[in-house]
């Protein structure tokens, strides 16, 4: 059952009022940048939905937020991992990548997951193609999959995507 | 007693973020290649700058200017995880697609 991606014009406005807060942001609230600011907005909004058509992969909120929790908890734990192996004199690293079938549709979440693994501990995304993802680990020994399988979860909530069942690694 | 307080998690903060940012650094030094550089260079340095960003926050003199500060720590993250896979990919592909072997030409 897929939903049909949302009409260009819901798209512009939705893509509109996004675009009004960031510029709020980047203006700093200044009431004089509104003029100039809506001229932009609009040419932008009209721009994106002319590059990146509706999909039919919305950002749910409730699952936003969580993937936002997850992200920021796993932050910490990738950047202390970094720095734990940096400082520790025998620099326990095992350097190798591993090729995984994503059950992400492609488009936007496979993008994203690609982008969060990067920066999430001991993952560097590497290579994508079709729905295979390659990824450069830090230390192989490691287990490496259920973190992958894990950020896949958290993204495929974000998008409201319920996935299949795994289907196997290949190394 | 409240200003101080936040004052002190401030500084610890910004510390904190400095470390970080200076164990990215260490990184290029400390790993042996390209791929395991970038891995320390990203994290550390998203850790780095969001403990910068959350130090900045109780200064920033309105709401629009707290959120812009959130704004940079999280188009700085979209940069970093992108320009990391597109530096990946490159080295990736100088070996022709493969993982890297002695006997490859390239």
């Amino acid at each position: 059952m897929q939903p049909a991606p949302a009409s260009p014009i819901a798209t512009f406005a939705a893509r509109a009022v996004m675009l009004a807060v960031v510029w709020w942001m980047l203006t700093v609230g200044d009431p004089s940048a509104w003029g100039f600011g809506a001229v932009v907005i609009a040419l932008v909004a009209a721009l994106s939905v002319l590059l990146f058509p509706p999909s039919i992969h919305r950002l749910r909120p409730l699952g936003l937020l969580q993937f936002m929790a997850y992200f920021l908890g796993h932050s910490v734990i990738a950047g202390v991992d970094v720095a734990r192996r940096l400082l520790t004199p025998s620099l326990p690293i095992k350097p190798g990548e591993i090729t995984l079938s994503l059950r992400l549709p492609e488009g936007g979440p496979r993008w994203l997951l690609a982008n969060t693994l990067s920066l999430m501990p001991g993952t560097l995304s590497v290579h994508l193609e079709e729905n295979q993802l390659t990824v450069h680990c830090l230390d192989t020994s490691d287990a490496i999959e259920p973190g992958v399988r894990q950020a896949e979860f958290q993204v495929a909530r974000a998008f409201g995507i319920t996935l299949d069942p795994p289907e196997g690694v290949r190394a | 007693m409240f200003d101080g307080l936040v004052i002190a998690v401030q500084l610890v903060l910004l510390v904190a973020g400095c470390v970080f940012f200076a164990l990215g650094s260490l990184g290029l030094f400390r790993f042996p290649d390209t791929l395991t550089r970038i891995h320390a260079l990203t994290k550390a340095d998203n850790l780095g700058l969001g403990f910068i960003v959350l130090a900045l926050l109780p200064l920033a003199p309105s709401f629009a200017a707290g959120f812009k500060t959130l704004l940079i720590w999280v188009v700085a993250l979209a940069a970093s995880a992108t320009s990391a896979h597109l530096v990946a990919r490159a080295v990736r592909g100088n070996t022709s697609g493969g993982p890297r072997t002695e006997d490859d030409d390239g």
